[in-house]
């Protein structure tokens, strides 16, 4: 209850900020919403010459890239620019600030603050998920959306924990640059169809990392409704990777020495 | 006149040298440019299960597109000079080039060319390292007429993007922020550079439209000469056009350099 009244003062404060410099908000919706039509685009294109691929029809498929884009977008709106601050500041030493504040400092660094526009695209990317639902005739029942919303939670949870696993590594290294980089190339393969991957980078992208599993486990349950195998490894992995970052990061915090200077 | 051109000499090789500390982002960048390429490979690789060819290309081919693109975008396209210009004019760094006689323009295009030069070198590690399992699928077609125009295609590709990347740097004369514009027009180059698809794929309408805009001369235009995804009269028409959007752009900086100073308050020294 306590740490529901902390992120509401936090989401507060964020609204009031945004209202404060309305056009980067302008802008940046913007950005995100391009770059969303630009995914899009591609799966156009893409069966404007090809009626398949592997198995998935281009409203499934838009439907895929809808769920990605949308844990995504959540990513974006909750946590994302808090991460990174996060990573500067240990660097910087300014993460002295956070420690000294009524609360787990990792849930007082990742919810600082609330980026709007990624909200805000959010609901676009869910547009997307309901358009391509419409166009193929689904008909999910409420426990059918419960599902499929807990299912993008999990993944969502395992978004956060990669970030959140790579920035406490500012802990040990001294630079994490580069790492924005590599989330983006990472979440470019959950854009596509899990019957994709073969061999090597199937066992890479499919197994070993969670990037593939996070958006086709509820993309494929909203289609073919509940599949127990497939759901129970979702939620074990979000399992699995979130303790893995909260354990990281306290050892982490532990060898945080304040200012490097 | 060699005199002239000493000076962006002695500024190349500072570029250089400055260029190189950065080698291990060069890298990491490249590295990961593998990772994407992965990603297309997966992905083309399922559409063309159910087609044989798309656009008239095989998979082989299109991957050959997406290779070069990458090598591309190493020799030729820009990273951050637009944030690096934008943070020269904010911390006050200009103000040292409006009282020398040196053209800001140029200082910045040779420091470009010098770090093109480190990261084209860069990408050529990964893109070995890789090549034993990329060999089977690359296809290149024949004929030097290729090279000899994908070589002054390649030049203004490289003028358009570092001049594109220019003026949004000088926009910060205007704007305090120009990050959003700079990644919202990145969304753009993406799409109709070539970047996501070979733009031969659109529809013709717009494929038509594409070949009038400066973005289709950034990326595709010299990687379709190289791949064989146009022919030799489009090529030449193609290199036309791309010199006039080369100079259309390199006036419009101009421009904005000009006006861009007369808002500009240069304080201290």
């Amino acid at each position: 209850m306590n740490y529901f009244r902390i992120w509401l003062a936090g989401a507060r404060y964020s609204l009031v900020r945004t209202m404060m410099f309305r056009g980067d908000f302008f802008i940046w919706s913007l950005v995100e919403f391009f770059w969303m039509t630009v995914n899009l685009l591609l799966i156009a294109v893409l069966y404007e010459h090809t009626s398949s691929i592997a198995g998935w029809n281009e409203y499934q498929m838009i439907l895929l890239v809808g769920t990605s884009l949308l844990v995504q977008r959540l990513l974006m709106g909750f946590f994302w620019t808090n991460l990174f601050e996060m990573g500067r500041n240990i660097r910087t030493g300014d993460f002295d600030f956070f420690l000294a504040q009524p609360g787990h400092p990792l849930f007082m660094a990742s919810t600082r603050k609330l980026d709007p526009d990624g909200l805000l695209n959010s609901v676009v990317a869910l547009g997307v998920v309901v358009y391509a639902a419409r166009h193929l005739h689904l008909h999910p029942s409420l426990l059918d959306l419960a599902l499929y919303g807990g299912l993008l939670l999990a993944g969502l949870a395992i978004h956060y924990s990669i970030l959140v696993l790579t920035m406490s590594l500012t802990f040990w290294l001294k630079s994490a640059q580069g790492i924005e980089g590599s989330y983006f190339t990472l979440a470019e393969f959950g854009r596509l169809p899990r019957e994709a991957f073969r061999g090597l980078a199937r066992l890479l992208f499919v197994w070993i990392l969670p990037v593939v599993i996070v958006s086709n486990v509820p993309a494929r349950s909203l289609l073919n409704g509940f599949q127990a195998r497939w759901t129970l490894w979702l939620l074990a992995l979000a399992a699995i990777w979130v303790v893995l970052a909260v354990g990281v990061f306290n050892r982490g915090l532990r060898r945080y020495a304040s200012a490097s200077s | 006149m060699f005199a002239a051109t000493a000076k962006y000499r002695q500024a190349f090789l500072v570029g250089l040298q400055s260029n190189l500390i950065y080698r291990f982002n060069f890298a990491t960048r490249a590295v990961f440019s593998l990772f994407s390429l992965a990603v297309v490979f997966v992905l083309w690789r399922a559409a063309f299960a159910g087609a044989p060819a798309i656009g008239g290309f095989s998979f082989g081919q299109t991957l050959t597109y997406f290779v070069v693109l990458i090598l591309l975008q190493f020799l030729v396209g820009a990273f951050n000079e637009d944030y690096q210009i934008s943070e020269e004019i904010r911390n006050g760094l200009i103000n040292q080039f409006l009282l020398k006689p040196i053209n800001y323009y140029l200082y910045r295009l040779s420091i470009f060319l010098s770090a093109r030069l480190v990261s084209g070198a860069i990408v050529l590690l990964p893109l070995l390292l890789a090549a034993p399992f990329l060999h089977a699928w690359i296809v290149l077609p024949g004929g030097a007429w290729r090279f000899a125009l994908a070589l002054p295609a390649m030049a203004f590709a490289a003028l358009i993007q570092f001049t594109i990347a220019y003026c949004f740097g000088l926009m910060t004369f205007w704007f305090l922020e120009i990050q959003g514009f700079v990644i919202l027009s990145m969304a753009v180059e993406a799409m109709l550079g070539g970047q996501m698809f070979p733009l031969d794929l659109l529809p013709p309408a717009l494929y038509r439209v594409a070949q009038w805009l400066p973005f289709y001369y950034q990326m595709y235009f010299p990687a379709a000469i190289l791949t064989g995804r146009i022919g030799g009269s489009a090529a030449v028409r193609g290199l036309a056009i791309q010199a006039g959007w080369a100079l259309v752009l390199v006036a419009g900086g101009q421009v904005l350099w000009r006006r861009g100073l007369r808002r500009h308050t240069a304080v201290g020294g």
